[in-house]
């Protein structure tokens, strides 16, 4: 029983046409009521309504906007980067490559989950200093760019932790030496250096736990990671001494600066 | 099922796991032979170190299962450590056994992170509980 | 200085030859309608005062055609003004779909190209109605026609309309197979999973024609013939043929099945020192003489493998080499161990895993970072990360690691949904609460993310309710032991008085192999009693008491105190089930001792025992034939069993009974249960022959034989042991719900006093 659908009035289905600049200004009265649904919905009739139009141009990034503002991080990610696609030489371009890496940035899951937008969103912020330099959005974008490299040393070491716990040194020491070596301006370099120690005591490797204890004493004397660290070796009637040359001095070396806050 | 008793009853496994030695590989890599040559023979080591040079660390550790239920247990741990001199030949290569490692507890703190976590009603709300499943519809009372 | 438009040309001509720089401070767009002249400016780079070399210009046409909006370009430079001259694209303003009834418009929409603010062009609308046709076929609607029209709504901007006529499905009237003699058409059909259409065919959907599907279904052939000796088995040919008159398809696949083959002498030889072969027979599954399969050598090399890496060779591979010799059709089969690649895992990386915990995932691998290559144990944590029930995909995969001997294995994941709001509906005769009962609960397999099962359970009939809650952590303090924690409370209505069970239990499930699991418990009740009238109340042997109760419940209520019971359990399962809904082969069994005593009232030591075998009788009729026994003892610890504890029978052990139908009573009559029960049954299961093969339906034929004796309770009668047995026949569905079972069963030897119930219905889970 197919419908029977000659009858019915194709013009029916266009959505009357408004001009661009009256949908626009509408835009922005609901988005400066805080109606941000139907701020939304009016940027989007003037970009299909009037592609490639001026106003088309500005209501895309503030349909970008608005998206992120309510939390729904995919259609900003989606408006920002058509908007970027298009016109990557305008001045809005910068801010729309923000709002990419805010809305992955926002969405980092917790250290035991997949890291896919912790990393997306470094590579965004990344993207948004090179290809926007000097933009107001930069300081920021650092900032952001470290606390999610934090988050990506944090799942090193949980990954680290969970073999410690198992004693499978094998796998458990290159973990926590990529934290030091990659992530060394993060907060966990502290705890890998402890861990460092900890795994190298287990396995009998003095020489070892001695020097990553020395150079975590060496970086962060008042750490509780330190007295800890200090504490085992006591067990084992060692003390921490540096040998110079380790990997873990090399490594450390240009570390010196405490890590800025996360 | 074919299984012998033997089979049903023989519950334990042994695992060997990091690096897997290799007695005569071992014998090529007698004192004065050079890093390439350590790395052809002996592989990747597990991970390195360098004291005044550098140190090869080859980790092998076997561990025995009695049955499933149980944690497999360290039963030998091997780290072959290839010590090399200023011209990075082998100096000589020793061997750390299960004996000099040292057993305490590990420290229970972490560092805190960050990053969204799921509350069990978001779990519940966020649409990841699928609608009723065809098996519960037709359950018999027990 | 801009030149007026008609001299544009002449202009061009000139300043082409000349070298001076072309510094361009103006620029008119021509030919645009919607596009915004600043967005073209911004395409073309154009800044004023800028230098516009001929690259400039190459790059700016080269920019305009990249944007996809124009169908036409041209930039020239005429004096100081840079002149833009475009052609643009219909834009795409709505897509729109009518006459779709079995597909909707959001899967349409995801199948063609054309959508709004995209550029219309003729051979991309040709291309979605393409699309859409095949979308439709995949569905088995090959039927069908698609129109597509378009109306333009001015400025350069369309809207896209495809008229959708659906004819109905086409049904697969007939699957024959030629050529097989070994295996019957029904037993093939059987084997393939295209189905011929029937009533319930809307439900499984899988007798719709589907090349990929029916080219899935030779493989299945070729392993069923494989694992059954026939190793020359090959398909020559298969093919979907439409019946003119019918409009429906018939399906013809010539086989050629080729001999049957049994194993000849089977070798091991190993070219990797240190590695002995007489240590490794052991592992052989396939046994000369025995008829050829192909899934026990894939066997015989996994068990293989996994002995060879835990002695210490990892990178040892095992290769199966097989020759025929035709004249006496036996397979020789040598098994070559070889020195593999030397690989070391460097990471194992997890990926996709938006809800599961990373560490959920990573126990279920035996071998951790830095250890050896191992593809055996890689293919055992697949199969354990399957197993969970979490993931709509497992794929393990490996990249290239940091060095030539390291590889990175990659763990992604898929996940699903692994919550429920379950309700379920039941109907059982005879049972405890016999009749409708029904159940609702919500069930998440997958807690948090942190592989720990949570079941929060309500349900209830006439005269009961039952409310429960469970918690099972799968891998107890890092031990991989279910531990579950489970509190619940029972009401059960019995007209003159109710009982009330509240209690809670721990148990714990520690597999010792794969098949055999060992078991131990603490569990803690208390019942209440409360009379509803006055009848029961005083004692028993009271003269006008007329409570229907037996009597030691009598007692307990005029006592008024709640009955406790506190006690441990452990036991040991062994189980080789091929597959729980339909068993077809393996044998299970369950030993269990629960102790009552640790404080509480009761006082006893209750010990059971089952075993059930099933056989694939014949392969190619399909019957399967099924030996079951049991035993249960109940005993007192210092003092006499209690009529609470003491075993009662139902359908599970004896058919044609009622429940609670047979064994000692009480002066009153009522059945009371007994210390000490056998049973067996064998039943012989077969398909029906009327029913469709892909309906599920079964026949069966059986036989049981039970008896329940021996009571401590005061004035218990028909205490000895009395041997009841029954024969009948059932009709077993296998629908895609559960399993549902019809019996009925004639009762051959029975007591006078036995209740007989020759009919019975229940969702049947076997274990």
């Amino acid at each position: 029983c197919a419908r029977d659908n000659d009858s019915v009035d194709l013009s029916s289905y266009v959505d009357t046409i408004e001009p661009a600049d009256v949908l626009y200004n509408q835009g922005l009265a609901n988005l400066n009521t805080g109606r941000l649904r139907e701020a939304q919905r009016k940027f989007q009739a003037v970009d299909r309504q009037h592609p490639y139009s001026e106003f088309a141009r500005k209501s895309n990034v503030m349909a970008a906007f608005t998206s992120y503002r309510m939390g729904r991080f995919d259609e900003a990610i989606a408006a920002s980067r058509r908007f970027v696609n298009l016109y990557p030489t305008h001045e809005d371009a910068a801010y729309a490559q923000y709002i990419i890496g805010l809305s992955y940035f926002n969405q980092m899951p917790e250290v035991t989950r997949d890291q896919r937008d912790t990393q997306l969103a470094i590579q965004n912020f990344n993207r948004l200093l090179e290809s926007y330099p000097g933009s107001i959005y930069e300081e920021d974008a650092k900032a952001k760019i470290r606390a999610a490299r934090d988050q990506l040393a944090g799942k090193e070491m949980q990954v680290g932790r969970y073999y410690l716990e198992r004693r499978e040194f094998a796998a458990a020491l290159p973990r926590f030496r990529l934290v030091v070596e990659e992530y060394g301006n993060t907060r966990h370099v502290e705890e890998a250096l402890a861990r460092l120690t900890e795994t190298y005591f287990a396995m009998g490797l003095a020489s070892e736990a001695q020097t990553a204890a020395a150079i975590l004493g060496h970086n962060f004397p008042d750490s509780q990671w330190y007295a800890d660290s200090y504490a085992l070796l006591a067990t084992g009637g060692l003390e921490p001494r540096q040998n110079a040359g380790s990997w873990i001095s090399r490594a450390t070396q240009n570390v010196l600066v405490r890590p800025a806050g996360g | 099922c074919n299984a012998s008793t033997s089979d049903v009853l023989n519950m334990s496994e042994t695992f060997k796991q990091g690096y897997v030695v290799d007695e005569q590989t071992l014998a090529l890599v007698p004192p004065g032979s050079s890093r390439d040559q350590v790395l052809l023979t002996l592989g990747t080591p597990t991970t390195t170190e360098t004291f005044d040079n550098e140190v090869f660390y080859y980790i092998s550790q076997t561990r025995e299962r009695r049955a499933q239920f149980l944690k497999p247990r360290l039963v030998d741990q091997r780290v072959l450590a290839v010590y090399f001199n200023e011209e990075s030949t082998v100096e000589r290569i020793a061997d750390y056994g299960l004996q000099d490692g040292r057993v305490f507890d590990f420290i229970t703190r972490t560092t805190p992170t960050g990053g969204r976590d799921q509350t069990f009603l978001a779990q519940i709300l966020s649409g990841s509980i699928g609608g009723p499943s065809a098996e519960s519809i037709l359950r018999g009372g027990r | 200085l801009t030149p007026a438009v008609g001299g544009a040309i002449a202009v061009q001509t000139l300043t082409m030859a000349s070298a001076q720089a072309a510094v361009v401070n103006a620029i008119s767009v021509r030919g645009n309608q919607r596009v915004a002249e600043q967005t073209i400016a911004d395409f073309v780079g154009y800044q004023p005062g800028r230098n516009f070399t001929d690259s400039d210009v190459n790059d700016a046409v080269r920019a305009l055609f990249r944007s996809g909006l124009f169908s036409n370009v041209s930039v020239v430079r005429s004096g100081s003004t840079l002149v833009v001259t475009v052609e643009e694209f219909a834009t795409v303003n709505q897509v729109l779909f009518q006459g779709n009834r079995r597909l909707d418009d959001d899967r349409l929409r995801g199948v063609v190209q054309l959508a709004p603010r995209a550029r219309f062009d003729q051979d991309t609308l040709d291309a979605d109605v393409e699309a859409i046709v095949e979308a439709y076929s995949r569905t088995g609607r090959s039927d069908i026609t698609v129109d597509a029209s378009v109306v333009d709504l001015g400025e350069n901007r369309v809207n896209v309309i495809f008229q959708v006529v659906e004819g109905d499905r086409t049904k697969i009237s007939r699957i024959n197979f030629t050529g097989n003699n070994a295996f019957g058409d029904r037993r093939l059909q059987a084997v393939i999973t295209t189905k011929q259409s029937n009533p319930l065919s809307f439900l499984t959907r899988n007798d719709v024609y589907d090349d990929q599907r029916l080219a899935a279904d030779e493989e299945r052939l070729r392993r069923f013939y494989f694992n059954r000796g026939y190793a020359d088995f090959r398909v020559i040919s298969s093919s979907a043929d439409v019946d003119p008159s019918s409009g429906n398809i018939v399906i013809n696949i010539e086989v050629d099945e080729g001999d049957r083959y049994t194993f000849g002498n089977i070798e091991i030889d190993s070219t990797v020192t240190g590695v002995d072969p007489q240590s490794l027979t052991s592992t052989i599954q396939t046994r000369s003489g025995r008829v050829y399969s192909a899934v026990d050598v894939e066997d015989t090399l996994i068990d293989m493998s996994e002995r060879l890496a835990g002695a210490g060779f990892p990178f040892a591979e095992v290769t199966p080499v097989g020759n025929r010799n035709f004249d006496n059709r036996t397979i020789d089969v040598t098994y070559i161990v070889d020195q593999g690649q030397r690989a070391f895992i460097e990471r194992i990386e997890i990926a996709g895993n938006t809800r599961t915990r990373d560490y959920v995932i990573r126990r279920e691998f035996d071998l951790a970072e830095g250890d050896a290559f191992n593809q055996i144990l890689i293919r055992r944590a697949q199969r354990r990360l399957e197993a969970l029930d979490f993931f709509s995909t497992v794929s393990i995969s490996t990249r290239p690691g940091s060095s030539p001997d390291r590889v990175i294995v990659v763990v992604q994941v898929e996940e699903k949904p692994t919550g429920e709001f379950g309700a379920g509906v039941g109907y059982t005769t005879g049972g405890q609460d016999e009749g409708v009962n029904l159940e609702g609960s919500i069930t998440e397999r997958n807690f948090l993310g942190r592989g720990q099962a949570i079941r929060i359970g309500i349900g209830g009939s006439q005269n009961s309710r039952t409310y429960n809650i469970s918690f099972t952590e799968p891998y107890f303090l890092g031990y991989r032991v279910a531990a579950t924690g489970n509190v619940f409370q029972n009401r059960r209505d019995f007209g003159d008085y109710e009982e009330v069970a509240t209690g809670g239990s721990v148990s714990f499930g520690l597999p010792l192999t794969d098949d055999l699991t060992a078991t131990a418990g603490y569990s803690y009740s208390q019942t209440a009693f409360n009379a509803d009238g006055a009848d029961c109340t005083d004692l028993p042997g009271d003269p006008d008491a007329n409570c229907s109760a037996p009597g030691y419940v009598q007692t307990r209520i005029a006592s008024g105190r709640d009955r406790i019971k506190s006690s441990v359990s452990y036991g040991l399962i062994y189980n080789t089930i091929d597959d729980r809904n339909d068993p077809r082969s393996g044998l299970f069994v369950r030993a269990i001792q629960e102790v009552a005593g640790l404080g509480g009232d009761a006082r006893f030591v209750r010990s059971t025992v089952d075993a059930s075998y099933y056989v694939t009788v014949s392969e190619d009729a399909e019957v399967v034939g099924l030996l079951s026994a049991g035993a249960g003892n109940v005993t007192g610890i210092g003092r006499t069993v209690e009529g609470f504890d003491q075993f009662q029978l139902g359908q599970r052990r004896i058919r044609g009974f009622s429940y609670n139908g047979i064994g000692p009573t009480d002066a009153a009559g009522n059945f009371i249960g007994g210390k000490t029960y056998f049973n067996a049954t064998a039943e012989v299961q077969f398909p029906l022959p009327a029913f469709p093969r892909d309906l599920g339906f079964k026949g069966a034929l059986f036989a049981d034989a039970a008896t329940l004796f021996g009571s401590d309770v005061a004035g218990a009668m028909n205490t000895n042991m009395e041997w009841r047995a029954s024969a009948g026949l059932s009709v077993i569905w296998q629908s895609p719900f559960a399993p549902l079972r019809f019996d009925y069963a004639w009762p051959l030897a029975k007591q006078a006093h036995d209740k007989e119930q020759r009919f019975s219905f229940s969702v049947s889970s076997a274990f």
